[in-house]
């Protein structure tokens, strides 16, 4: 959990110093991506507070969760259907519910 | 053991990535408010506002710096005869009309009317008197001042008005009222053609100022001892 939370800090800073910036038209996919790692790590972190972390299938599911969220905007778009949204409400969801689950467990240990 | 280390190798790997991207999203949204037509154009208004507050300020200082040498090393006595500012004071209302008499066939309707010339007279009359200021209809007289006819109206300061005409001038109120009521006066003659003239007076008047502007093309100030 420190790990993370220091792990998740450093990339920000190395992030921040890099100073590379994503154009505007691709923001939204950028976005969804981030919204879907987060979910994945969310989802990882409860796998291991539940003990039955898998490393392939976190791995797996962080790369392939981010990759189809962004597919799916994109396609979205392109057909003109706001897909943007349902996948934000999605993985917006899932993290709240992950994060209960996490804080349920932190307070019960 | 060695499945952890990996897991947590994989959380810390996907944690940084996860900042990584976190960082680049925020640091790329803020640039594009940056760059974002309506972050322009505030940034142009908010300069364009500075500026006109710049200037504002620096014209309030010249206004401020003029209002206190307003009158420009003029005395009372030049503004009030320039006609620079409104006036006031005690003085005499003379009202003019045109004759409500019945034009005799034979006669001339124009004698029943009032003149251009008639209105001289009286200026001339109430001057003569000692009036200090003079106002017709609201138009100051001045000393570019014109009185002229102009069709059935009477021209002044450019501005033509029709009768009645209120004559006001201020000084001292009785001499005014006795030269416009002297035997063989203006009134005497022109109560003759039924041309009603009434007078009266005010210990206050107030007069306006000269409304026009002032602009001498051709005329040039000489120095004092210069020419001569």
């Amino acid at each position: 959990m420190i790990f993370a939370v220091l792990s998740l800090t450093a990339g920000a800073i190395v992030g921040y110093l890099c100073n590379v910036t994503i154009p505007g038209e691709y923001s939204k996919l950028f976005s969804v991506a981030l919204l879907a790692g987060f979910d994945a790590i969310f989802g990882g972190l409860k796998a291991v507070s539940l003990n039955n972390f898998d490393n392939i299938n976190f791995l797996l599911g962080f790369f392939l969760n981010t990759i189809l969220a962004v597919f799916m905007v994109f396609i979205g778009d392109n057909l003109s259907i706001e897909l943007y949204y349902v996948v934000l409400f999605v993985f917006a969801l899932r993290i709240f519910k992950n994060l209960s689950y996490l804080r349920h467990h932190l307070i019960r240990k | 053991m060695l499945s952890r280390k990996y897991n947590r190798i994989s959380i810390i790997l996907a944690c940084f990535l996860l900042g990584f991207m976190l960082a680049i999203q925020f640091h790329s949204t803020q640039n594009s408010l940056k760059y974002s037509t309506q972050y322009q154009r505030t940034e142009e208004l908010s300069q364009r506002l500075l500026a006109t507050e710049k200037e504002r300020d620096s014209l309030k200082k010249q206004n401020q710096k003029y209002t206190q040498d307003k009158n420009g090393g003029l005395t009372d006595a030049q503004i009030i005869e320039a006609g620079a500012s409104e006036v006031s004071g005690p003085g005499l209302v003379v009202t003019v009309e045109d004759s409500s008499k019945k034009t005799a066939t034979d006669e001339n309707a124009n004698l029943y009317i009032i003149h251009d010339e008639d209105m001289l007279r009286i200026i001339n009359e109430l001057r003569a008197a000692g009036a200090e200021a003079i106002s017709i209809n609201g138009q100051r007289v001045v000393a570019t001042t014109e009185i002229r006819c102009a069709g059935p109206t009477v021209s002044v300061n450019n501005e033509r008005s029709a009768p009645p005409f209120v004559i006001k001038a201020i000084g001292d109120a009785d001499t005014l009222e006795n030269a416009m009521k002297m035997r063989g006066g203006v009134i005497d003659t022109l109560s003759v053609w039924g041309i009603k003239i009434d007078i009266a007076k005010k210990t206050q008047i107030l007069l306006p100022a000269y409304s026009k502007g002032v602009d001498f093309k051709y005329t040039e100030l000489v120095e004092k001892g210069g020419e001569k």
